[in-house]
């Protein structure tokens, strides 16, 4: 049954109903707006609800804000934009490429090459660090790069044991999500340490940090994308096929436009992902390339409780998604794939 | 030259055979029809000709050319397909045009080739506008129209008309005919639908669980089925059928069945006498036309006025049976009638095997051949 079929009272009641969700859900966020405009003493005085009526607003917080008083505002803004685009835009093309490998593509693994990936990496690691006495970082390098090779290579050979398949290796990919995000990120920082001590700047970097969002923004990219690819007609894929269209136009020109709405979705929920992130932020920045979360978060402990001045900042933090799912929304319409098939 | 021809091409998914060992030869310009009832293989056929699948073993030529193992873009293939498959974010021009201009033909090219075929599918007022702004037939003419500029070797259509109502099916009938009069070239049609099959094919290849049941022109199949299969799918409505067996008459051997039927048969008396052998008889040739002919008893269930005739169903000792009157006779539903069997234009079956003993084209087959 649908709302629209209700009669009367209880027509009266889900409208009711809905009325204080909406205002449990809104309030904190109005919470916010009206705090960042109040001074210190209105703040502190007791709560006060409306402005001009209750208390006499003020930009001092904003003010505050900008002139630097509290961090660098606009040079974290600045960062947090250029990384999050950046590694939405990238997890959400390179995903989608792998989410359409997955759907259409048969891939054979062999357990016995994933279990000799694992095997010489990690054997090999310890070997180059133990015995040749190798700096971790090339150790570690040449340890990879090594298991890649000789498990493509193996993956040719009759291995015994089971062949896995695409549903597997798509369960691997989002497995990747299931660990806590801390044993990743306490671990990638040790990693990008190790690069540093061979020149290669990775802590505090725009790439370190883009990269690490990038690699822990695939799985859930790979996870959506490739039910947008799995609901496309595959017909219109073949007919292409038949016409003689390589592979890579038929997925730049036909698949592409046919999951725009996917697409955007997708890249709007890395986006947020990015934006909001908090741990790798922390761990992999210093100063530089620090995000708004970890400025905002930030705000309490240098100067105790502003409540005005962070209600300003957690502002900053929020409008601008606001903003871009505003936009994107509206490419998000549905009925693109219409009149491709009956 | 393009001809095709299927060597011993089989086809299995895993385990699961579909196509046992198939044999066919498509000579140079002709409209073949695989005809047959879902799951019978014909679009596993049809795709394998495109490339669409690999042929588990087996050889496929197109022309001279041995495409077994190539991929569908170099096969020089047209496909159009059951559902359309437009690229919905293209208008009716860029549908066309996509293949050539993806080959990278010259722009005044791609121009004159989709002008051109916007002209022969009546689509120039709609060249512009997207896919879901057409109606179901005129998407399947985009479809087509994307085809035909491929200037290909072979045309493969998957049921391109199923998903059009009745009146635009057979008005795309005639237009899918014309065009290959025009264009002169192979084309490969699949269809579940015999009539579309019958009416647009030079030959009709009838299949049933990945094998060949017979392939010839439609009159061919129509009076001389080679087997019960082939007789029951073609023709509409179907051919009725009697189970009896073989028994000696005065004049040779007779067909004899339930309810004291004893039809002649002009088969040769060596015939196995008492072999269990059925009865095809089609509704159209149970007209008497002045003759005497042998009869059967219909116990009449329903009846159905058509216009020119009216068919008459019921039960011929216990067998479904539909016969046809002319319009104005006088019929009820539980009504008994004799019913006349035209001698010469009746089918005998084998019972085991399902081979004809006789039809329109002789007597042949079994254990008189």
């Amino acid at each position: 049954m649908s709302a629209r079929g209700l009669k009367g009272g209880g027509r009266l009641l889900a409208f009711a109903g809905c009325l204080i969700w909406f205002v449990l859900t809104m309030f904190p966020l109005y919470w916010i707006v009206i705090t960042s405009f109040k001074t210190p003493v209105s703040v502190v005085d007791g709560p006060t609800y409306l402005p001009f009526i209750d208390f006499e607003p003020t930009l001092n917080a904003w003010r505050d804000l900008f002139s630097g008083n509290r961090g660098q505002f606009s040079s974290t803004f600045l960062a947090s934009s250029l990384i999050g685009v950046t590694a939405a835009v990238i997890a959400t093309a390179i995903g989608a490429m792998a989410a359409y490998a997955l759907v259409r593509f048969p891939f054979r693994v062999r357990l016995g090459s994933a279990i000799l990936f694992f095997v010489v990496a990690l054997g090999g690691y310890l070997a180059g660090t133990l015995w040749f006495g190798l700096p971790r970082a090339p150790a570690m390098l040449d340890a990879f790069a090594a298991a890649l090779l000789l498990s493509v290579l193996a993956n040719r050979l009759p291995l015994p044991g089971p062949v896995l398949g695409n549903d597997d290796i798509v369960f691997w990919f989002v497995s990747q999500r299931m660990f806590p995000p801390i044993v990743a990120a306490f671990a990638l920082f040790l990693m990008y340490t190790e690069f540093g001590r061979m020149g290669f700047k990775m802590v505090d970097t725009y790439l370190g940090l883009t990269l690490a969002y990038v690699a822990f923004s695939l799985p859930i990219v790979v996870w959506l994308m490739r039910d947008f690819f799995a609901a496309l007609p595959i017909e219109v894929e073949e007919a292409a096929m038949v016409d003689n269209v390589p592979s890579w136009r038929i997925f730049t020109d036909i698949v592409v436009p046919m999951t725009m709405p996917g697409l955007i979705a997708t890249f709007m929920i890395t986006l947020a992902f990015v934006w909001n992130e908090f741990l790798f932020a922390l761990f992999l920045t210093t100063s530089k390339w620090q995000t708004l979360p970890i400025l905002v978060a930030g705000q309490n402990s240098q100067r105790g409780d502003e409540w005005w001045a962070i209600s300003a900042a957690a502002l900053i933090a929020i409008i601008p998604m606001m903003v871009m799912a505003a936009l994107l929304s509206r490419l998000m319409r549905s009925g693109l794939l219409l009149g491709a098939i009956k | 030259m393009s001809r095709v021809s299927l060597k011993s091409i089989t086809k299995s998914f895993g385990d699961h055979s579909v196509i046992p060992p198939l044999d066919l030869e498509i000579s140079d310009r002709e409209f073949v029809v695989l005809v047959g009832p879902s799951g019978c293989g014909k679009t596993t056929t049809l795709r394998m000709i495109a490339g669409l699948e690999t042929a588990t073993s087996g050889t496929i030529m197109i022309g001279d050319r041995d495409v077994t193992d190539q991929r569908p873009g170099l096969r020089n293939c047209s496909m159009v397909f059951q559902n359309y498959a437009l690229y919905p974010h293209m208008t009716v021009a860029e549908n066309i045009g996509y293949g050539m201009k993806v080959r990278g033909l010259p722009k005044e090219d791609i121009a004159a080739a989709v002008t051109e075929a916007g002209r022969i599918l009546n689509l120039g007022p709609y060249l512009h506008r997207k896919p879901r702004e057409l109606s179901g037939g005129q998407r399947q003419r985009v479809a087509i129209g994307r085809a035909i500029v491929r200037k290909p070797d072979v045309f493969l259509f998957d049921e391109p008309l199923s998903n059009l109502d009745a009146k635009l099916r057979i008005e795309m009938r005639t237009e899918i005919k014309s065009l290959h009069r025009r264009l002169e070239t192979t084309v490969v049609y699949v269809t579940h639908d015999q009539v579309e099959a019958m009416t647009m094919a030079d030959r009709v290849v009838v299949m049933n669980a990945g094998r060949i049941e017979q392939a010839a022109d439609p009159i061919t199949l129509y009076e001389a089925p080679r087997n019960l299969f082939v007789a029951a799918f073609i023709g509409s409505p179907s051919m009725n059928f009697l189970d009896g067996h073989l028994a000696t008459g005065p004049e040779g051997p007779l067909f004899r069945a339930a309810d004291g039927v004893a039809i002649p048969t002009p088969l040769r008396s060596e015939t196995t006498n008492g072999l269990a052998v059925v009865l095809g008889i089609r509704p159209e040739h149970t007209v008497a036309e002045g003759r005497d002919l042998p009869t059967v008893t219909l116990k009449v269930r329903d009846v159905e006025p058509l216009g020119p005739h009216t068919l008459v169903i019921g039960t011929v000792g216990g067998a479904p049976f539909t016969a046809q009157v002319p319009a104005h006779a006088r019929i009820e539903p539980d009504d008994t009638i004799r019913v006349p069997i035209n001698t010469d234009k009746m089918h005998l079956f084998r019972k085991d095997t399902g081979d004809a003993l006789l039809n329109q084209a002789g007597v042949f087959g079994g254990s008189n051949p």
